[in-house]
């Protein structure tokens, strides 16, 4: 599996949730990362960039990860997007499948969540 | 919990001095409970037939069980049983106070003994204790109204499971202090309402203890007070806030919603009256957690 070449977007308003999301996916080969601290410039970020996958976490400023998910579906329905979600968020986590998210972890985030993203997606590392 | 509850215990009762607790704290982790320990505990031996075989030790090179077994106090059977037995912190926390000769292993019995007594605790062990524990640890909170005394209580001893699930075990909380304004250095503070009460909470401490704190929080290795540390209390306190509307919605039936968290530096915190500091002393620094309560009836 070539990670190198895989764009992800983390986006999240935690700089320690970008980090800690980023020093995991690094540990699985991952080391092309665009971030962004709000729904909306993840949002632009996706539009300019068009990432293999997306890390959105639900309750953000500006526009929250549910908003941000049908944004980015409504632009491209192909678009591979993991919600982070916190907990007392499952309500919202529920609304952003239906927009079209197509998978969830649950913070705090393991590594094990996420590998099993990674090799569901880009096959074993 | 109930070790970090025994703590508190030995600060009031006079027993051990601040200094003398944070550094046995700070050993415990490292250390392993002894078989005299463990005998006293389960009761078998009492603390001076144990100190007896310590001092049998000196003189010959054997082991505490098999001299335990030749002057009769204990069995093999109750060795090999004691070999296999889990030890409660508080045990091993006192433990290391003997070993510092902050206390003796009299004593040591003596205080677990008063403790049961004062806490009405058949079995130390035994886990449905723990809340009565926090409660009495918090008899210094006045509310009127009982409904919001239980949610304080929920809310905090969820408080200090969290500190143990997330930053470690090897914490004291010190006595409550009641005070309507807060001077704060590094703090993080997170409102959440509902229809019947709002609470405000914080986090403050030094910026080296919070360097400190986040490390263990984010599992990191910070060195200095960064936009990374500053992150990592705020995301503590809102997992722990959000991990208490969860519950007040499971358990109460009641919806509580969470404000965005707020960090401010070098700043007076004021809330009212009703508002206490709970001094949370770690190894590397005493954290404290500020809770203010208003019912809005």
């Amino acid at each position: 599996m070539v990670m190198d070449d895989k764009k992800v977007l983390i986006s999240d308003d935690s700089v320690l949730a970008r980090k800690q999301l980023k020093d995991i996916l690094k540990h699985f080969g991952c080391s092309n990362f665009l971030e962004a601290s709000n729904g909306q410039e993840a949002v632009n970020i996706y539009k300019e960039h068009n990432p293999d996958l997306v890390f959105l976490d639900i309750v953000m400023p500006v526009m929250d990860g549910v908003s941000a998910t049908k944004e980015i579906i409504a632009y491209d329905a192909s678009a591979d997007i993991v919600i982070v979600s916190s907990v007392g968020t499952q309500a919202q986590l529920k609304n952003a499948i239906i927009e079209g998210a197509r998978d969830f972890v649950q913070k705090p985030i393991q590594s094990s969540q996420i590998q099993e993203i990674i090799n569901v997606r880009f096959g074993g590392h | 919990m109930y070790t970090q509850v025994f703590g508190n215990y030995l600060l009031n009762t006079g027993m051990v001095t601040t200094d003398q607790l944070l550094s046995a704290i700070s050993t415990q982790s490292s250390a392993h409970v002894n078989l005299g320990t463990l005998a006293i505990h389960k009761g078998y031996m009492t603390a001076s037939e144990a100190e007896r075989i310590f001092i049998l030790q000196t003189h010959q090179d054997k082991r505490f069980g098999e001299l335990a077994v030749e002057q009769g106090y204990l069995t093999p059977e109750q060795v090999t049983e004691l070999l296999q037995s889990q030890v409660p912190g508080y045990v091993l926390l006192g433990q290391v106070l003997i070993e510092q000769g902050v206390i003796s292993a009299t004593q040591m019995q003596n205080i677990v003994t008063d403790y049961c007594s004062e806490f009405e605790i058949d079995d130390l062990e035994e886990y449905e204790e723990q809340s009565d524990l926090v409660h009495h640890l918090l008899s210094d909170i006045d509310s009127e109204d009982e409904d919001i005394r239980e949610y304080i209580n929920e809310y905090l001893l969820l408080l200090f499971n969290n500190l143990i699930r997330f930053i470690g075990d090897d914490f004291t909380p010190l006595n409550v202090i009641k005070i309507p304004e807060v001077p704060t250095e590094r703090c993080t503070s997170q409102s959440l309402n509902c229809s019947s009460f709002h609470i405000e909470s914080a986090l403050d401490m030094e910026p080296a203890v919070a360097v400190a704190f986040a490390s263990r929080y984010a599992k990191d290795e910070f060195e200095e007070f960064d936009e990374y540390v500053r992150a990592s209390m705020e995301d503590f306190l809102n997992l722990h806030n959000g991990l208490f509307v969860v519950n007040m919605s499971n358990d109460f039936s009641m919806e509580v919603t969470l404000e965005p968290p707020v960090t401010q530096d070098d700043s007076l915190f004021s809330l009212g009256e009703s508002t206490y500091i709970f001094p949370i002393m770690f190894p590397f620094g005493i954290v404290h957690f500020i809770c203010s309560v208003h019912s809005k009836e």
